[in-house]
């Protein structure tokens, strides 16, 4: 391969820097003219967001080369098989629904939604066309001991310790991959700011050139906030969830299950993520701080968290939601924090980062006149990126019928909505969500992610007055019947979480 | 279930083992642990595959005597139609137990091959009766065999020969069936195999058991005709 891009630094040592360092080390493995250096400072502590992943981190993990097992044992990971949403339809009794990782039945041959609403009364949409969710909450693996590392019988992707994550994934990148490791602070930035970036100076390695450099420093986005002052387009108008308030909590007992999906419960003005690590669960609270003080986010916080609240320690996490204008520059381009950051729902984070680098990765410049096109695609991709997830994440507080707070009735005022979603919300009443919504080729979130959620949160009642084509009532039926008698069979057959995660600590996963 | 206990000449002095081969005395298995030493005597009769412990997915080779759970076609009314039994079949209901870092012999107390028919264990003095001594020497073998596969299964999925194959049979009847779960050896990439890795197999010995398995699938068409014989006598 013959690239203009010779060499590469990434500035910035968290997840959003090694996954890039990993993902391109790994695809450039054999091409000696590409050298990639990541310098991060030794004094900045890592934020550790994003302890959730989507399933596409087995496929970027698998590409980087890291063994499945290692990951396991190594970052105290588990299994996320999916998102399960707690009391968002209303407070005032308990009420949930699924956003699994596995596809409706069927989604290859036809849509099976509108063949649901005639058993809407019985059975909750994710349960009557996927045998995940039942999984889910019987706290079950999305596999085998015997399934193959990587390979699932219930699609998933994992939970993890952010910090060991990026540990694992620094030492692979380095001692496997060859990537140059720089402990230093960068002090400057070389170049006009209306042209590429010549070099970074460091403290004490002093001036460091390349032809590519990767932002992935975070909040402070020292190259593109920074250097080339690209504009912050903020969100908090939409996504009013500015701060997050995290804790670490043991497990009561150690040989307690491990739930299996995000569980996301639903508070006066938030909500508050659970998420099953195997020796500790992590659980904050993400509101919006000009609904409540810190104090009373704290108390719910505590309330949900019950007993063991006395014994933990709450770490307070600010968050500006929102996106640069332009996240690739010249020859610079922000991935991770650097770029945006949206709250934590539906776990969004690491994924950019994952596509940002392979984007990057596969369309690495081979000729310098295209870094300029390659950048315009980039940035059209992703700005296209942000605003799904954006509209997406919207969707859950809209559809929502909580009444206990302003927050919450704030959420559904037409100006804190973004025309784009007001225009699928006016399609959906009418039409489910379906490949019309979702014109791109690599979307982020399929017409069943909206499905799921629009359904689960039981927005329907002009759909399901619509009439139904019968061309496929039998076939729907069938598939109903085939997902419950699944459900039977994988609770006969799957391990729990945790028996599974011993199960691998003793004998490592297999690789066919 | 089984109680296991640890075989001495005094609790079970008396005991005696029923040797003959039929479902009621559990000898309907679909599958038995194999080891790459008894691949020549058992090819000559099954197919040798690989499949996973259900509970660690170590792999490990076994030989195939049906189709399905509990499926064994080798047993005919009064016999196992064969001319050679599995070790691990043979040695039945002893297994080998481990006392401050010793090999013992153990025996399930539970099996239905237990009682005052078949041969006796020790001698009128406490010593141990041929058939026991034949027991203790398979136990040995087998233990051996046991070690000898981690060894082949670790050299094979590193020059990743491993591959799952599924089976469809259809029989006379036109019914078909499938076989699932089990692993056998990827030719192709056994003949592909750099010089480097064709010299480790030779020195560890694995080339005769891996051509072994492989002649063994030959042996499928024996049980599809044994499970074609069974549909004749229905």
């Amino acid at each position: 391969m013959n690239t203009s891009v010779k060499k590469i630094l990434i500035v910035g040592g968290g997840s959003a820097g090694w996954l890039t360092a990993g993902l391109l080390a790994a695809d450039y493995r054999f091409d000696k003219s590409v050298q990639i250096s990541l310098v991060e400072s030794p004094n900045v502590k890592h934020i550790g967001v994003g302890e959730g992943t989507w399933p596409s981190m087995r496929s970027t993990l698998q590409r980087i080369g890291i063994d499945e097992t290692d990951f396991i044992v190594k970052c105290n990971a588990s299994f996320k098989q999916g998102s399960w949403f707690h009391n968002w339809s209303s407070s005032s009794q308990p009420n949930h629904y699924h956003h699994p990782f596995t596809a409706p039945v069927a989604a290859a041959e036809f849509d099976i939604a509108p063949y649901w609403f005639a058993h809407s009364e019985n059975v909750e949409f994710a349960h009557a066309v996927s045998a995940q969710p039942a999984m889910i909450e019987a706290g079950l693996a999305p596999k085998q001991i015997t399934t193959p590392a990587y390979a699932f019988v219930n699609n998933y992707g994992y939970h993890l310790d952010a910090g060991k994550f990026v540990h694992l994934l620094q030492q692979h990148a380095v001692k496997q991959l060859g990537v140059t490791h720089i402990l230093d602070d960068v002090v400057a930035v070389q170049g006009e700011k209306n042209q590429p970036i010549r070099s970074v100076e460091t403290a004490r390695h002093g001036v460091i050139e390349a032809d590519l450099f990767i932002d992935c420093s975070g909040f402070a986005s020292l190259l593109l906030g920074q250097h080339y002052a690209t504009k912050f387009i903020e969100q908090r108008h939409i996504l009013f969830n500015d701060t997050a308030l995290a804790a670490q909590v043991d497990y009561a007992d150690p040989d307690a299950e491990i739930a299996s999906a995000t569980l996301a419960t639903a508070q006066s003005n938030g909500w508050i993520w659970d998420i099953g690590l195997q020796s500790r669960r992590g659980i904050g609270y993400v509101y919006s701080s000009s609904h409540i003080s810190d104090e009373d986010a704290e108390r719910e916080l505590r309330h949900y968290i019950g007993q063991q609240a006395n014994e933990v320690e709450f770490r307070k996490i600010p968050i500006r939601p929102g996106y640069r204008e332009k996240f690739w520059v010249h020859n610079c381009v922000g991935i991770g924090m650097a770029a945006g950051f949206i709250e934590p729902l539906e776990a969004s984070a690491l994924v950019m980062v994952e596509l940002a680098a392979k984007f990057v990765s596969e369309q690495l410049p081979r000729d310098p006149f295209h870094m300029t096109i390659t950048a315009k695609r980039f940035n059209q991709t992703f700005h296209y990126r942000w605003q799904r997830i954006m509209d997406f994440l919207k969707l859950h507080y809209v559809l929502s019928e909580r009444n206990d707070s302003d927050y919450w009735r704030d959420n559904r005022s037409r100006e804190t909505i973004s025309d784009s979603l007001a225009e699928m919300l006016e399609v959906w009443r009418t039409h489910l969500p379906s490949r019309y919504d979702v014109p791109m080729a690599e979307e982020l979130f399929p017409a069943a992610s909206f499905q799921y959620v629009l359904l689960g949160l039981r927005h329907m009642s002009e759909l399901k007055r619509q009439p139904v084509k019968q061309n496929n009532q039998q076939r729907a039926m069938q598939h109903f019947q085939q997902t419950a008698v699944r459900k039977q069979q994988l609770k006969a057959g799957l391990p729990g979480n945790r028996a599974l995660l011993k199960q691998i600590h003793s004998h490592g996963m297999q690789t066919i | 279930m089984a109680t296991i206990e640890r075989l001495n000449n005094v609790s079970h002095k008396d005991l005696k083992v029923n040797t003959q081969r039929s479902a009621q005395l559990g000898d309907n298995v679909m599958f038995s642990l194999s080891f790459p030493s008894e691949f020549r005597s058992a090819q000559a009769y099954y197919p040798i595959v690989f499949h996973k412990d259900a509970d660690t997915g170590q792999l490990y080779p076994v030989v195939l005597f049906g189709f399905q759970q509990q499926e064994n076609l080798f047993l005919t009314d009064d016999k196992w139609d064969a001319g050679y039994i599995p070790l691990n079949v043979a040695r039945q209901p002893f297994s080998i137990g481990l006392q401050d870092q010793q090999r013992v012999v153990n025996i399930d107390m539970d099996s239905p091959r237990i009682g005052n028919e078949g041969e006796p264990l020790f001698l009128e003095f406490g010593g141990h009766a041929p058939y026991l001594e034949k027991v203790s020497g398979m136990l040995e073998t087998l233990h051996h065999g046991v070690e000898e596969n981690k060894g082949f299964v670790d050299c094979l999925l590193e020059f990743k020969l491993v591959e799952s194959f599924t089976l469809d049979v259809t029989l006379n009847d036109g019914s078909q069936h499938q076989l699932l779960g089990f692993y056998t050896i990827n030719e192709d990439t056994l003949n592909g195999l750099a010089d480097a890795q064709w010299a480790t197999l030779r020195t560890k010995g694995y080339v005769g058991p891996i051509y072994m398995m492989l002649a063994s699938q030959a042996k499928f068409a024996e049980l599809v005709s044994r499970k074609n014989k069974l549909l004749n006598l229905s």
